[in-house]
């Protein structure tokens, strides 16, 4: 991956507490890191470990406690969209009053794309999707797989440089994911975007990404940070199977294992 | 399982129509027996019925003669009697329709405005709450006595009655919008005009079309009840015509029509709902 100088998404001190009642939560505390451009990073932990939030601050869903991010060097602005960032969220929010095709180019239609230029774009990315056939379905007839897939489609359409990616296939059975991983490695050892990919599927993590941060319990901090060095390209189904794979995994399954323990006893 | 359905339909009404025809009859002839429930003075029977419903109509005169197309007969009926079933179901429905149209068309606007504002809703609300414990129907006299007995009148009490049905089932849509459907908007970068248009407009379609159904009978209750007060032709008028007359078949006639209209006017608008809800999964089963 080209180096080039200043780091594509960068996070200082980055802190979110939340009030219950009279007590204050501490929900994330004191998280840095920087992301090189191109690279995918996984932030791995436990549920309520906090990396679900720190993405959503960086998506300026939700404003920092504490901390700064920059994107490209500029200052991420809470509840203003940043331009070139997609996101992709948990539940695959497609409008149900849209068709696929419709809704995958939805933020195309936003950002003004002529008809013609719209319509051969989304073409692309169903075909890349494999929903061929179901441009005009409505999504209360896709199951949760083709779903997912329409919805990561609408956030890749219109070609951003960062893709933020909140556990989207964590509803999705075992064989269903593979295939969301395969879609997903395609279309990213192509574009080459920055992906920032939350998840607690030690699996998932390895597959996707070059480096994993792993997150402690409650409160959100790292704990450690792995360089992924898996060849690629990757094919989801037969990596699993290389003793590479399975020595990295072994090696943080025990990291994330005692996060897991401490996790039950808070 | 259909045709057995419409089969047992049938048969009802053809047991309700000749319980109506020839039940008073048979208490006539056995009195002790038979209860006087059906008494035509009051409830008119189905063969007064048509007939009223012909003469009403100028298809026949008064006489039981029918009223001839070409020799003009039917014209000079329908001159001589302005408040004609005819008429009167034309202006019964066009002051229903522009009702119904402005009771939904401002209610919907008022809901998504007090819906998607905390601010607008706050200041407002009481009022609205206030108003809306006001039986709208206790405003058609003050309503008839302000727009006179024109079709303005029947236009506004109808819209009264409809506006706050509409506002209600708006609102409370505006304010359900699944908030990842506007962040999905807004991270794709969305203007909040955007945002209304692409995301809360539809999404609170389904809570609109749920109220539409009422909202016409609604719009339809309101015209008939400023037509009691004050009018000179209408649906409305043509019963407070028949009561004076002790006629039972005539408010029978106008009842019947009005029933029809209403179940004509709830299937335009299923239809409608079919249409523009056709993403919803049970409007896709053929």
């Amino acid at each position: 991956m080209s180096e080039t100088g200043r780091p594509k998404i960068e996070v200082r001190g980055l802190g979110k507490s939340f009030r219950f009642g009279g007590s204050t939560i501490d929900a994330v505390d004191d998280v840095s890191f920087s992301i090189r451009r191109g690279e995918f990073v996984a932030l791995l932990g436990p549920s309520g470990s906090g990396k679900s939030t720190v993405l959503n601050m960086i998506a300026t869903l939700l404003e920092p406690s504490r901390g700064e991010m920059f994107i490209d060097g500029n200052r991420v602005i809470p509840h203003r969209a940043t331009p070139d960032v997609g996101y992709v969220f948990q539940r695959d929010t497609l409008f149900p009053w849209r068709t696929v095709a419709e809704n995958i180019g939805y933020g195309l239609e936003l950002a003004g794309v002529p008809k013609a230029e719209r319509e051969a774009r989304v073409a692309e990315c169903v075909a890349q999707a494999g929903l061929k056939g179901f441009e005009t379905a409505y999504p209360s007839s896709l199951s949760g797989g083709m779903r997912q897939r329409a919805a990561l489609m609408r956030a890749i359409v219109v070609r951003p440089q960062v893709l933020l990616m909140d556990e989207p296939f964590g509803a999705l059975d075992t064989h269903t994911k593979i295939d969301m991983h395969d879609v997903l490695l395609k279309i990213w050892d192509r574009e080459q975007q920055t992906v920032l990919f939350v998840t607690h599927d030690l699996g998932e993590a390895l597959t996707l990404a070059d480096r994993i941060i792993l997150f402690s319990a409650r409160p959100g901090r790292i704990k450690e940070s792995f360089e992924v060095d898996l060849p690629r390209p990757r094919d989801a189904v037969k990596l699993p199977e290389t003793p590479r794979y399975a020595e990295l995994f072994s090696r943080i399954w025990h990291s994330l294992g005692e996060e897991f323990v401490k996790g039950r006893a808070a | 399982m259909k045709g057995h359905a419409l089969g047992w339909q049938m048969l009802i009404c053809v047991v309700l129509l000749v319980v109506w025809q020839w039940g008073y009859d048979l208490h006539e002839m056995a009195p002790d027996f038979v209860p006087d429930l059906l008494d035509p003075y009051f409830v008119s029977r189905p063969s007064d019925i048509m007939k009223q419903f012909l003469i009403l109509s100028c298809l026949k005169s008064k006489m039981g003669l029918w009223n001839g197309w070409f020799d003009g007969q039917f014209g000079a009926c329908m001159t001589k009697y302005e408040n004609n079933l005819w008429m009167a179901m034309w202006v019964t429905l066009k002051t229903t329709f522009f009702g119904f149209l402005a009771g939904v068309s401002s209610g919907f606007v008022l809901g998504l405005a007090l819906g998607r504002s905390a601010k607008l809703s706050a200041v407002f609300q009481p009022f609205i709450t206030a108003v809306n414990s006001i039986p709208r129907i206790a405003l058609a006299p003050l309503i008839v006595l302000a727009f006179g007995i024109g079709e303005t009148s029947k236009i506004v009490t109808s819209w009264i009655v409809v506006v706050f049905l509409v506002f209600f089932n708006t609102f409370e849509g505006a304010r359900s919008v699944d908030e990842g459907f506007i962040n999905t908007a807004r991270l794709l970068g969305a203007s909040e005009w955007k945002i209304t248009r692409t995301v809360i407009i539809p999404s609170t379609m389904t809570w609109l079309f749920a109220s539409l159904t009422p909202a016409i009978s609604f719009a339809l209750i309101g015209v008939i009840v400023g037509e009691f007060i004050g009018a000179e032709r209408g649906i409305g008028r043509l019963i407070i015509e028949s009561e004076a007359r002790g006629e039972a078949a005539g408010m029978m006639v106008a009842v019947i029509v009005l029933m029809i209209v209403g179940v004509v006017l709830s299937a335009l608008i299923w239809r409608l709902q079919a249409y523009l809800l056709r993403w919803q999964a049970h409007y896709q089963r053929n």
